[in-house]
């Protein structure tokens, strides 16, 4: 091994808690950064390579087909903005269907399958023109009796075998023969011209559907302008329903892009703080060893020699922790990426190597910068000088900090620990800096933990918030949702009757019965999660379901939708939604917009009295029950149980779930929260050691004056107390900006509009421990160091000058 | 002046890894008001006596009791304790923190002892009136004299009137003239009563401070001489004399 080797490779082995703290630190920076870049890159390219190969169209377009003609609906292509133009083609939209008793899968032989939109295209396989569709598995319909799916919109284990449009006279059934989509998601079906002429025999309402690519289509908005043009140029009240891409696009990438704004700021914080720990190891190492510099150099190493031992110093444990963050992001990323690709059909995509080379070697450049800037200062440093420093007295500062400190009613060891920091402003300043990014990183980090309990307490409230449950009895011991709403098995229960039972038992506060409807919502988006219209009867203010905006509904006709509808669609208070139950429709007008989500994606909620008046069937299959607080749970679930039993209706205990997607986010969070602090805390161990390690003469004429272990720790502690505390005063502000700054994106992501319930997150009770973050870590951080100075040898110690 | 020893050690060894003891079965008793030299060449052990009976650090074996307290079973803790009650120290460079006043120094023992800042204070103030310091109570150690910083070493020494004061090598880091001064400075306290162990390498002054005068070579105890009269042993120690300046 050469002589610079040996020097890296001592200093490397002397360093050890050093070196680990660099390998943690751009570990945890690394790992987000090609997380967040990776997701960034990757999420997005599935669906813009499809998109693009496929001709996607920007807004597909649904006619009422009762009011307009094809040729009016294909004048609309020249429509403003209109850079290209597909159709019309007939479309039937929610139909609801089930899974055909043919299908070898006793569980899923006519299972509920959900409302579907069909439409046929004179070649459905085409490869030019707009919307190309593209065929996952199995080949496109020939005949009129076979249709193709999306994969999501059937139950894969029964390729092959047909598909019932249950709420359809007759109840014509289709083999399916393919899985295939539409990269807009312009139809969730697809059949022969002569399939489709089946389903419009059998009573399914025709429309006419146009395709459009806009000349500006980047946002929303524009494709909200785009529509209106549409809209414009066909004859008033003819568009029924429009899907935009962006609306596609969201489906397939939102939950991964969720990810995105967290792992960019965990990212950031990780850079800086790597940045600010090698700067603090490597500026420590220089002055720490400046007279092993001198001798060095006195040997004859080269200035550049010096630079070059003392930046391998840093890079060694850097490069360790640039390759593990670099495999763990892209682990990390599998998962996560799996799901986004997965919707379109993709073979599962990884992070591009440009991402990991990019991140890796820009942090390399980063840390190998940061670290020969004091290293050049090694360098330049003469011989002669780097031989004398250390034994020159330091010139006194922090004098006057000292004095003022030793006025203050505390205890010696405590007063002479609070003033030290002034006799080094600028290793003070880099103690702060660390905890600055440990208090920040806290103070986001909790705030987004909050932020996510929040929401699942959201997901766990609102409908599924309740002491008690009566549900069907046939259902009880099953799974929730085993039966979709318009499968013949699911039961429902007798709602005027359950009420009255439920009334007359003692005990019972409150009770209101809801279920979903099994109707759609016209114009709803196609992809995703089927939309769900939700009958309920009875007060349900008591819950702790949140509007938004708007009111509740309070008279026949109207009805409050879902945030992540309305957003998606752009339903705002005072709109018309039509509603579709069993090929019957019904208008509902939007007074108000809930934020509730257990519920499902895409919902509509209705009073039943409505359903009934306007010849639907509401559908109520569960009732939740509020007690009267001096009532015990079990004597009244007794009590109800003898009323409710002949209505084939049981009690069930209270329950609830989880989001997979915001669990996996906490877990991510804490992690990258408990090593960012870990490191920050490290980074002010780093400092303190080497204040200690500079101090530890003074340290022995305290101990020869009779300090005691016990007032030595004090002392060191009580040195980082005070710039702890500064620290967390300024970082817990900064960190509750960021945490504004990146929670409501994230809830954006998800297509969720998150009301104060869950974006208040930061409390007067959650500050006060916030601020006192700073000092926790700074004082953990120097806690260690303060152990060692106690037990220090003072004979040693009185013979270091 | 009572029979009873102030220290003790009996048959006190220390070695440091595997190379000859530094103290190999020293037994010496001083006894209150007492003023002992320790003289040896550089290696001889002086210093780890000083720190065995100081509580810096412990031997490898045999005894060390101090004022009653056997230092040698002493904790951390109990060390610091020790040292602020009983002794004082006094260091040839000093070691006066730079960036307390003068007064402040002074007071460190005793606040550190938990004496409450006035009190301290009023000790400080009056104990740097009688070193002769007292206008230089709020200056820096840095804008002193080497002779009147370490009177500013005595008077912090003294501060929680230790039994026991030990001083080492206390005038070798000062001029000549500072030194006179010191070596007054210390004949003046033990006549007032103040038990001195002095360690040094200085003949000269160990022979006009002490009334006793311990030689050790390699470890050892070679002489242990009373002066009857302070300056009289001075040639008996003639092979200790070294060029001026050679410090240990």
């Amino acid at each position: 091994m050469s002589a610079l080797g040996k020097v890296v490779r001592s200093g490397v082995g002397r360093r050890r808690v050093q070196s680990l703290v660099m390998a943690l630190t751009t570990f945890a920076a690394v790992t987000s950064s090609v997380l967040s870049l990776g997701l960034l890159t990757v999420v997005q390219a599935p669906f813009e390579h499809a998109f693009s190969a496929r001709n996607g169209a920007h807004l597909a377009v649904q006619f009422d087909g009762s009011k307009v003609t094809a040729a009016r609906a294909a004048a609309t292509a020249h429509a403003s903005g209109v850079t290209e133009a597909g159709g019309p083609y007939p479309i039937a939209a929610a139909l609801d269907t089930t899974v055909g008793t043919d299908c070898p899968k006793k569980a899923w032989a006519g299972h509920d399958n959900g409302p579907i939109t069909v439409t046929t295209r004179p070649d459905l396989g085409s490869t030019s023109g707009m919307d190309q569709l593209a065929l996952t598995r199995g080949r496109w319909p020939t005949g009129p009796g076979e249709i193709a799916l999306p994969w999501q919109h059937y139950a894969i284990d029964c390729f092959g075998s047909s598909v019932v449009f249950s709420s359809l006279p007759g109840k014509p059934s289709f083999k399916v023969v393919g899985f295939a989509d539409s990269v807009t998601n312009s139809a969730t079906a697809f059949a022969t011209a002569d399939g489709f002429a089946r389903l419009t025999a059998a009573g399914a309402k025709s429309d006419k559907q146009m395709l459009y690519r806009f000349a500006k289509a980047g946002t929303n908005a524009d494709i909200a302008t785009d529509k209106r043009a549409v809209a414009a140029a066909a004859p008033p009240g003819t568009v029924e329903a429009g899907q935009s891409y962006l609306t596609a696009e969201w489906q397939v990438t939102g939950n991964a892009k969720a990810y995105v704004p967290f792992l960019v700021a965990f990212g950031i914080f990780g850079l800086i703080l790597s940045v600010l720990i090698i700067s603090i190891v490597v500026s420590g190492a220089v002055s720490a060893g400046i007279r092993r510099i001198g001798i060095l150099k006195s040997l004859g190493f080269t200035p550049s020699q010096v630079v070059r031992a003392y930046t391998a110093q840093a890079m060694i444990p850097a490069t360790l922790g640039v390759v593990l963050g670099t495999v763990f992001g892209n682990l990390l990323a599998v998962p996560i990426l799996d799901e986004a690709t997965k919707q379109l059909g993709a073979a599962s995509a990884t992070i591009p190597l440009w991402v990991s080379a990019v991140v890796a070697l820009g942090t390399l450049l980063v840390v190998g910068v940061t670290a020969s800037i004091p290293a050049l200062r090694a360098g330049r440093m003469p011989a002669v000088q780097a031989l004398l420093a250390g034994r020159v007295p330091k010139a006194g500062r922090g004098r006057t900090a000292q004095r003022l400190a030793s006025r203050l009613p505390l205890p010696r060891a405590m007063s002479l620990g609070l003033a030290q920091p002034f006799a080094k402003p600028g290793r003070a300043v880099l103690v702060g800096a660390a905890v600055l990014l440990g208090a920040v990183t806290l103070t986001f980090a909790v705030g987004l933990e909050v932020g996510f309990s929040k929401y699942l307490q959201a997901t766990t409230s609102g409908f599924n918030h309740a002491p008690a449950y009566v549900i069907p009895t046939a259902d009880v011991g099953k799974p929730w949702g085993l039966y979709g709403p318009n499968d013949p098995r699911h039961q429902y229960l007798d709602a005027p009757k359950v009420a009255a039972a439920l009334a007359k038992t003692p005990g019972t506060k409150a009770a209101f019965g809801w279920g979903d409807s099994g109707a759609t919502m016209v114009g709803a988006p196609t992809g995703g999660e089927t939309p769900k219209v939700f009958t309920v009867s009875g007060d349900f203010s008591w819950t702790n379901l949140e509007l938004l905006s708007g009111r509740w509904y309070s008279a026949p006709g109207e009805a409050v939708v879902g945030d992540k509808l309305a957003t998606t669609v752009g339903i705002h208070v005072g709109d018309d939604v039509t509603v579709m139950q069993r090929n019957k429709r019904t208008s509902l007008k939007v007074v108000g917009i809930e934020f509730d989500t257990n519920l499902g994606d895409y919902t509509v909620m209705t009073d039943a009295d409505t359903f009934s008046a306007a010849g639907l069937t509401p559908r109520i299959d569960q009732f939740n029950v509020e007690l009267a607080s001096n009532v015990k749970g079990s004597d009244w679930s007794t009590s109800a149980a003898a009323a409710l039993t002949p209505l084939n209706a049981s009690v069930q205990p209270s329950s609830g779930g989880n989001n997979l997607v915001v669990i996996t986010m906490g877990a991510l969070v804490a992690t990258l929260t408990l090593m960012l602090i870990a490191v920050a805390a490290l980074g002010v161990l780093n400092t303190v050691v080497q204040e200690t390690r500079e101090r530890v003469h003074d340290l022995g004429i305290f101990k020869a004056l009779g300090m005691t272990p016990k007032q030595t720790i004090a002392m060191v502690l009580t040195s980082v107390t005070f710039t702890g505390l500064i620290a967390g005063l300024i970082g817990v502000p900064i960190g509750v900006a960021v945490e504004k700054a990146t929670l409501t994106p994230m809830g954006n992501a998800i297509g969720r509009h998150l009301p104060p319930s869950v974006t208040h997150t930061y409390t007067a009770g959650l500050l006060l421990p916030l601020l006192a973050g700073g000092i926790v870590i700074a004082l953990l951080g120097a806690l260690l160091p303060a152990i060692w100075a106690a037990r220090s040898r003072t004979a040693t110690a009185l013979r270091t000058e | 002046m009572t029979n009873a020893p102030l220290i003790d050690l009996v048959d006190t060894t220390k070695k440091y890894d595997d190379g000859p003891p530094a103290l190999a079965g020293v037994t010496l008793s001083v006894v209150p008001g007492d003023c002992v030299a320790i003289l040896g060449h550089s290696g001889s052990g002086k210093s780890t006596l000083l720190n065995l009976i100081a509580g810096l650090d412990r031997p490898s074996s045999g005894t060390v009791t101090v004022n009653g307290t056997r230092v040698d079973r002493l904790g951390e803790a109990g060390s610091a304790k020790y040292r602020r009650e009983s002794i004082g120290m006094v260091f040839q460079f000093f070691n006066l923190l730079d960036d307390l006043t003068v007064l402040d120094n002074v007071m460190v023992p005793a606040q550190l002892a938990g004496m409450g800042k006035g009190e301290a204070k009023r000790r400080a103030v009056e104990l740097l009136g009688s070193l002769g310091i007292e206008r230089h109570a709020k200056a820096y150690p840095q804008r002193l004299s080497g002779g009147q910083r370490q009177r500013v070493a005595v008077a912090r020494a003294l501060m929680n009137k230790p039994a026991l004061l030990l001083a080492d090598e206390p005038t070798g880091a000062l001029d000549s003239s500072s030194a006179a001064d010191v070596r007054q400075l210390l004949l003046d306290l033990n006549s007032e009563g103040q038990t001195i162990l002095l360690v040094t390498h200085d003949v000269q002054l160990a022979a006009s401070t002490a009334r006793r005068t311990i030689e050790l070579v390699d470890g050892a105890v070679e002489r242990d001489v009373v002066n009857s009269d302070r300056g009289a042993g001075l040639a008996a120690y003639s092979s200790l004399t070294r060029p001026a300046g050679a410090v240990e």
